[in-house]
This record gives C-alpha cells, structure tokens and sequence, in this order.
C-alpha cells in the first residue's frame, strides 16, 4: 500500500468515525454506490480531494468533491462543526502515516476546511430557502381554501 | 497538539438503542397536531404542545390506555402479534430503509424501528418478559419510549422496502401503523397528517376546498386543456348516470407540476370519448387517515363507494395517487365494501375486463391508459417529449402496494423516445422512497426528507450523469409535491412530472390545432431529433 493509499484509508476511517456507534462497519464495506450512497459518497469524494490536494488543487474537482460531502453532513444531524471536521482528520491520516505534515499541505487542509465552511453555510441557507419556498406554495394554494371553518 | 485533536475527534457517546432518549430538532421533526383538529375529529386529549417541550401533557392514565390498545390490537390483528413474534433477528432488512441509508442512525433499521415496540411486547405480553425484564430483551414502558416512539414512527414512511428482503415477511411499515394507532390514542399525532384528515372529513379533500372552489379549479383546468388544443374539452362534474367515476388526488387540481397531469387525463377523456364525470364529494383520492389509524382510514375511504352509488356509475377510474393505490388494493374491499352495486369495470373502448379489478371495481389510469395504446386507439407523438430525457421513480405504493410496475414504463415507451432507467436495485420493488410519504411531506421536517430521500436522489444523479435525464416522471401526488424539493438539493436541472402529462403531450388529437408548446408551455423540441429516431439505450 503505497503512503498516499494508506492516508486514504485513514481519512477515511476517521470520517466514517464520526457516524454513531455500528456504523463504521457497514459505510465502510458496501461497496455497491446505491446500496450504500453515504458510504460511496465519503469515499468517492475524498479520494478527490486527497488527489488534488497532493496534485494541483483544480478547482474544478475540488469544489464539486467538497459540496457533494458537505452537502450530505449538512442535513446528517451534525453540529456545524462536526459537519466539516473531517477536513481536519486529513491532518491526523498524514501524521500517523508520515510522522509529520507538510507545511504546504498543511496550508491547503486550512484552506479546504475554509471552504468547507463556506459551503456548509450555503447549503443551511438553501435549506432555508427551500422550506420558505414550500411554505409559500402551501400558502398559495391556501388561497383555495374559502372561509375558515368555525 | 496533535494529540489532542487525536482526542476531540472521538466518535460521539451515542448510546445504544435500549436507551429510548431522542433528542428533537426544529427542521427534523413533525409539529404536533393542533388541538383543533382533534377535537374536530372528535379523538383524545386535544391540546397545545409540541415535541421540544418536556412535558407532553399526556393524560393520567396513558400507560394504561397505551398497553390496553396492545392488547386490543394483538388480538385484532394476527398480523401485528405474528410480528411480534417471529422476528429472528436476522438483520436482513437492517440497510434496506432508506432513512438508515440517508440518516446513518441505527435506530432507523427496520428492525431496530420495529423493537422500538417489541421490546415493550415482550416487557408486558410474553411470560419470560414478565419475569426477566430487559433480560428478555424487555423494556419499561416511559414517558421517554413514547417520545421515542414519536420521533421514530414518524421518519418512517410506511414504504415497505424492508419486507421485500424479509425472509418471514414481516411488514416494519405495519408496525409503524400499530406505533401510530397507538400514539394516536393519547393525542400524539402530528399536524401534517390530522389537518388534512380534518379538512377531508369536512369538505372532502386535504385542503378543504369547497364544491365551489373544486368547480372552479376542473373548470379553469378544462378551459387551459381547450386553449392547448383548440377544441372544446368539457369536465363533467357531479353528472348522475355516467358511465364511470374519476377519482384523483386533490394536488392534481390545485398543485403544479400535478396539475399538467390533470391537463392530460382531460385531454385523453375528451379524446376517446369517455362517458364520465368527477365528483365535488369524492374530490380526494389520498387518504391521511390511513397515516394515523385504521379507523380514519375507513372514515375517508368509505366516500368513493358511497358518491359512486350516489351518481350511479358503473365503476370507478382512479388517477395518479399514491396511497389511495395501496388503500384501494390492501382495505377498501374489506373495509367499505362489498361493492356490488357496481360492475366489473370493461373498457368501453377496448373490451377488456379488468379482472383485476373483480371485487374493488376500480381501475388505475395507467392500466386503462395502457390497455389504449396496446389496442391501438391512441394515435401518439412521441417527439412531441423529445425535450425530455425521462426516468421514473416507481411510487412505493403504486409499486409495492398494489405491484404495478410494468404499465407505467409501457405508456412511457410509447410517449417517449429517450427514456432511461435508474439503476435496478433502486426501481421496481426495490424503488427507494421519496422520503415524505406518509405524512412526513411538511417543511418543518425538511431535514429529515431530504435525508430519507438521498438513496433516491443518488439513483437520480446518476442517471442524470450518464445520460442527461431531465425528467424524473412519477404517479403519486406526494412524490410530485415533495421531489421537486429533493432535487433542486441534491441533482438541480432535474424537474418532477407525471406519466399522464407526458401522455397529454404526445396525444395527437382528432381536430387540434398545432401544438407549439408542451403543457407547461415550454416550446417543443421536436426538431431537435429525427422524426423516426432511433430510441435511446433504455437500461442504465
Ligand atoms: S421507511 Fe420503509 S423501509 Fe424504512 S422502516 Fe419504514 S417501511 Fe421499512
Ligand atoms: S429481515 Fe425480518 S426476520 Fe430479519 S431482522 Fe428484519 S424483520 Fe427480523
């Protein structure tokens, strides 16, 4: 297993830690992407991320790979900072496997988590959004509704 | 410092399952059903509470009331005690709900779901519970197990994907029925399902429109349906002695993108000259009571027959609903029938009788629509769809409840030239739920749709992905007001339709006009494709 494949693996397992007790096992096994999408989500994406944060950080990876993994921790009954914390676990994989992180990589974990939080932000706000938007149309065709009841 | 952080990132004590605290969050759960509702209804312990508060106000004697409705419904039905029994904990349906998929929370395994309450059987109705308590896998029965109760039985949409790989087909979705029974007897219902149930009891339909209103919609529909085509199209209404009752979902006259669908029903009616009418009384097809007890349930239903008596038709044609499908198929004959005032339904157009229909005397609109075109009656312009690449999301009831599963997709074929299918182990029985059936649609409770309805979402993306899908077509009227929602989260670009809209577009009608746009009005793409072009690869 080469370095980089052995901190996947421990992003990995560190991310899907954060998931409650018996979970691990299953996110991590099922390998099928519709039988287990949050499993195949976490690996998928952040095996995008690991590459283009040892590569060149093409934003056009970066952003869809962090939103499809924010997005998800967004609406999975997380703190806002449990949400995202598992930018940081990348820091602890490079540490146990390497003995030491980079400060140039170091820099990038931080500005990763930047954008995660950023769009965690926009992804409550979109929430938001959507319920008032239902909201709206419920109270639209409320207008159907003549004369309340007594 | 690094250790440190080695330490903060220690998975969370969640506890394990026998310990009934839930912790309730605004945007993840169901506000609790206003007092006057239950009150309208005329069911127990009307008051003013939601589920943050501690105090729930349950009546003195709830754990009496809750225990002798167990009793009660062990012996009612054999079903229920059956469940409760036979369970061997095999965890064959344990990832198969997609609210454990989406959620990643233990207690959302249907089987964990279903000990939510068996664990409560087996405490006070086995005799080595009695004796041995939790030993015995037994739990007390407390204020917390019905809170637990609440939040658990209300992120669970009755979808039955879980009995389809239940080796001794134990049914999670009927337990969650008997968990709702039961809460239901000490006032803890959610608003999203007793408003409805009330407005119907009163006028109806969920919302509660009034005849007036519902005139006004058929007829506005019917007057846009006659601009459309240039013709005349009519929408009998409350007409004695028509051949047959059309009953749909009340969204098909007051929502959008339900309301393009309404658009085609009456489109395809006026076409093939069906002698038939709507009815202002039996102006729903959905039945919330079905969310909360048996009894309800009953209530409602029993005015499809009643109206159908009433106008004197000889059988009853049901529109693109999804529970009114599994109600129809599991309880309407038992419940409210015999139906023997009614014939068994034959297509005037065709000849065929509809066995299936034998002892409800109701037949869907796809299997009717799809009797049509396989006997040739419809003449149809499929480029008239080419704007949409088309999957379709099976509806659990539809799918699962009543196993219609092939007649949707052969209408679609038939309407449609570029159609593709989700991956199979999330179609057909296996479909994943929208994640908002049975009662838990509402925006307050937003967090945990969009959760239950990732799977789903997923199956979209990808084949969105693969082969540009555009349309995600459904026949239920709770996945085509909640999925527009669930999309524009998880796969923007991706609208929400029903089967019957994409019918109306390709009709070709005896004197229309030319058809410039589809019924949404949107222009036509027809050109964008060879007129006999080539369907596109149907299987993901
Ligand atoms: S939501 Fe569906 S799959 Fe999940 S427990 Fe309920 S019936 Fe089973
Ligand atoms: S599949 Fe059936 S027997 Fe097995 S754990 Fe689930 S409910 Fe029990």
């Amino acid at each position: 297993m080469s370095a980089e494949q052995a901190i996947l693996q421990r992003w990995i397992e560190r991310t899907l830690k954060s998931y409650p007790d018996g979970m691990a096992g299953f996110l991590g096994e099922e390998r099928d992407p519709f039988r287990n999408p949050v499993g195949h989500t976490l690996r998928e994406n952040l095996t995008t991320l690991l590459q283009e944060l040892m590569g060149t950080m093409d934003q056009k990876r970066v952003a869809p790979a962090l939103d499809a993994l924010v997005r998800m921790r967004a609406v999975q009954n997380f703190s806002p900072a449990e949400a995202v914390r598992f930018v940081f676990g990348l820091r602890q994989a490079v540490f146990e496997v390497s003995g030491a992180v980079p400060d140039s990589l170091a820099t990038r974990i931080d500005e990763l988590a930047l954008m995660a939080f950023d769009q965690y932000m926009s992804c409550r706000e979109q929430i938001f959004e959507l319920r008032a938007k239902e909201i709206r149309r419920r109270a639209q065709y409320a207008a159907f509704e003549e004369g309340e009841e007594p | 410092m690094q250790e440190k952080l080695i330490q903060i990132e220690q998975e969370p004590p969640r506890g394990d399952w026998r310990d009934p605290h839930v912790e309730f969050h605004k945007g993840a759960m169901c506000y609790s059903a206003a007092a006057k509702n239950l009150t309208y209804l005329g069911l127990p312990n009307p008051r003013t509470w939601q589920p943050t508060d501690s105090n729930w106000k349950l009546p003195p004697d709830w754990k009496k009331i809750i225990l002798a409705g167990m009793k009660e419904r062990l012996k009612k039905y054999r079903s229920f005690r059956l469940f409760m029994d036979i369970c061997v904990r095999c965890g064959a349906c344990a990832d198969k709900c997609q609210f454990y998929l989406g959620s990643a929370d233990p207690k959302n395994m249907p089987v964990a779901r279903a000990e939510l309450m068996r664990s409560i059987y087996r405490r006070y109705f086995t005799l080595t519970g009695r004796i041995f308590g939790s030993l015995a896998g037994g739990r007390e029965l407390t204020e917390d197990v019905i809170k637990e109760w609440y939040s658990y039985y209300y992120q669970c949409t009755e979808c039955r994907r879980c009995s389809v790989y239940c080796p001794y087909g134990i049914d999670t979705a009927e337990i969650t029925m008997m968990g709702r029974e039961l809460l239901t007897l000490i006032g803890c219902n959610i608003n999203w399902v007793m408003e409805p149930v009330a407005n119907c009891y009163r006028t109806g339909n969920h919302l509660g429109i009034q005849p007036h209103g519902f005139k006004d919609s058929i007829d506005f529909a019917a007057n846009e349906a006659s601009e459309i085509t240039g013709l005349k199209i009519e929408a009998p209404i409350n007409r004695k002695g028509a051949e047959v009752l059309f009953v749909m979902p009340s969204a098909d006259y007051f929502a959008t993108p339900h309301y393009y669908t309404l658009l085609g029903y009456l489109m395809l009616f006026h076409q093939i000259g069906l002698d038939y009418t709507v009815s202002a009384y039996a102006s729903e097809g959905g039945n919330f009571g079905f969310f909360a007890s048996h009894e309800l349930m009953k209530r409602l239903n029993a005015k499809i027959y009643d109206e159908a008596k009433r106008l004197g038709v000889k059988w009853i044609l049901g529109g693109e609903c999804g529970h009114m499908w599994r109600v129809l198929h599991q309880y309407m004959d038992t419940m409210n029938g015999p139906a023997d005032f009614l014939e068994v339904p034959v297509s005037p157009f065709t000849g065929t009788v509809f066995e299936n229909a034998r002892s409800t005397k109701m037949v869907h609109i796809c299997e009717f629509t799809a009797d049509l075109i396989h006997h040739g009656k419809l003449k149809l312009d499929p480029s008239r769809n080419d704007h949409w690449r088309v999957t379709y999301h099976d509806s659990c009831n539809p799918a699962r409840g009543m196993g219609l599963l092939e007649e949707p997709r052969y209408i679609l074929h038939q309407v449609s030239r570029r159609f593709h299918e989700m991956p199979e182990n999330t179609i057909r029985e296996q479909t994943f739920c929208c994640g908002s059936g049975a009662g838990l649609g509402t925006d307050e409770n937003l967090e945990v749709r969009l959760r239950g309805g990732f799977p789903r979402a997923n199956a979209v993306r990808y084949v969105k992905q693969k082969h540009g899908v555009n349309l995600l077509t459904c026949i239920c009227a709770i996945d085509k007001a909640t999925l527009p929602t669930l999309l524009e989260y998880w796969v923007p670009g991706v609208e929400v339709g029903g089967v019957h809209e994409l019918v109306g577009n390709a009709l070709v009608m005896t004197g229309e006009k030319e058809r410039t746009t589809d019924l949404r009005g949107e222009p036509l793409a027809s050109a964008a494709l060879p007129a006999s072009g080539e369907m596109e690869a149907v299987h993901a």
